[in-house]
């Protein structure tokens, strides 16, 4: 991933696999807000240093519930 | 609504599809006075024999516009394209599991016209190329189990497409859902799922509601895009309908015998949208009318709500129904859905705050692993709109006087 890292990534989240542990809101500032049950609410990464935060929610979850995929900027 | 009533006259011409049926408020689709189903031999004198199913049906698929009337309304041409162009081995999956406690026109077709159904499912598989194709049912639904097995039983196996089977399904609110299905169909639990990366060369699961296979079936034989709607129609009862996209809503409920105008229905049942009735009584019963409008006819339920009920009382029953079937895998479904009903219900008595109701709802939207909550919370904006005065006056601490219910009480 050589060019600007926020382009067409997005945070995502498998409800299902998340049990709002909410380690994700706590390393990814800005990214991760957790809502009035503590379950994460992801925002748009809009800067190289979302991207980063969000990586490190990625690498927190315990239960492996989020990814940074790559989205098609056509669709 | 009377039973005599439903026989009809007038709006309903062409019933391509199937014939009236009255049936009782809730459960599966068994109706009063049975229509005997359509057997082998009646089927082909009808329709003749069935058409080969190839990749070149997409065009036709394409002009007719055909959307799945399992609710969603996706067009069934883009379903296929996207099919076509992907690889792995496909199952082709009819799906009769109807979920909404009010529909019943997929049970009713299923009943009357089971080689229809047959027929458009063996159509898609060949013409996508499916190596298995299945009939997905919910558990309890043993009249159409009866219909379908005494109608493969008896069809002549045809060489080139697959062998039909029969499976069937939890008896839940959410047995009907896509992924839920596809996860069922390859032998794991039928819950809802959320698919991480498409992975060329998997297995894949194409899921049709049985009336969009049928209408492929008619489609793939020349009979041009029907232009009739089956709809089911909460009373006295129900009444599963066949009518012309063009009959307005006043035709459709005067034709089955109410006298007086509703103050809203309910469209597309209980993970539906509300719409006063001054706002749909001259709209015709067609999906495309409804969308200029930001309605929908979902999977074709039509819900009226007398004068005398309060649409705030009865949406806070169908919240905490919605809530009570959520298949508790996802926090914004397990702790969402009851907040909402909880808060819904407060305001009915005359106690909340209606900004966070709505809060709450826009939370949620769009967080499950499949979309029950936001059918629940969409259901909640168009109630807390539809129903704007009754909020206004239980924002301000009058309770509604009576409390009562104007729907069957739900099960939860």
């Amino acid at each position: 991933m050589n060019r600007a890292p926020s382009a067409g990534l997005v945070l995502r989240v498998d409800p299902v696999a998340c049990e709002g542990v909410g380690l994700c809101a706590q390393v990814g500032d800005r990214v991760v807000d957790l809502d009035r049950w503590g379950y994460p609410v992801l925002e748009p990464l809009g800067s190289p240093a979302d991207v980063r935060a969000a990586r490190r929610a990625v690498r927190a979850c315990p239960r492996r519930a989020l990814w940074v995929e790559e989205v098609d900027p056509g669709l | 609504m009377s039973e005599t009533a439903v026989a009809g006259t007038g709006v309903r011409a062409a019933r391509l599809l199937l014939t009236d049926a009255v049936l009782p408020a809730h459960g599966p689709a068994e109706p009063t006075d049975p229509t005997p189903a359509e057997g082998w031999r009646s089927h082909l004198a009808a329709f003749g024999p069935r058409p080969g199913g190839t990749p070149a049906l997409v065009a036709a698929l394409e002009r007719s516009r055909l959307t799945g009337q399992g609710g969603a309304h996706v067009p069934v041409a883009a379903k296929w394209r996207r099919t076509l162009a992907g690889h792995g081995p496909l199952t082709l999956v009819a799906n009769g599991a109807e979920s909404e406690p009010v529909a019943a026109k997929d049970g009713t077709l299923l009943r009357q016209r089971p080689h229809l159904v047959i027929d458009g499912l063996l159509l898609a598989a060949e013409a996508l190329g499916a190596q298995r194709a299945v009939i997905w049912l919910h558990g309890d639904d043993l009249g159409a189990r009866r219909a379908l097995r005494i109608a493969l039983a008896e069809r002549p196996w045809e060489g080139t497409a697959p062998s039909v089977e029969l499976l069937d399904g939890p008896v839940h609110y959410l047995a009907g859902e896509a992924s839920a299905i596809a996860q069922a169909a390859a032998g794991g639990p039928a819950l809802p799922t959320v698919r991480r990366r498409e992975v060329p060369g998997r297995p894949r699961t194409l899921v049709h509601n049985v009336e969009t296979l049928a209408r492929i079936a008619l489609l793939a034989r020349d009979v041009e895009e029907t232009g009739t709607r089956l709809v089911t129609v909460l009373g006295n009862g129900r009444a599963v309908v066949e009518v012309e996209s063009a009959t307005t809503f006043t035709e459709l409920l005067a034709d089955l015998g109410w006298t007086e105008a509703p103050q809203a229905v309910l469209l597309g049942g209980y993970g539906g949208l509300w719409a006063s009735w001054s706002r749909v009584a001259h709209l015709s019963v067609d999906e495309a009318a409804l969308r200029r409008e930001g309605l929908s006819l979902g999977a074709g339920v039509v819900a009226p709500l007398g004068a005398w009920a309060c649409g705030i009382h009865q949406t806070a029953r169908l919240v905490d129904y919605l809530a009570s079937m959520s298949a508790r895998q996802c926090g914004p479904c397990v702790f969402g859905l009851p907040a909402l009903g909880e808060r819904l219900g407060a305001l009915a008595v005359g106690s909340a705050d209606v900004g966070r109701l709505l809060d709450d709802a826009a939370s949620i939207e769009g967080r499950g692993a499949c979309h029950h909550p936001d059918g629940a919370t969409r259901l909640v904006a168009s109630a807390v709109s539809t129903f704007a005065d009754d909020v206004a006056a239980h924002s301000a601490g009058r309770p509604c006087g009576s409390g009562a219910l104007a729907w069957p009480e739900l099960a939860l």
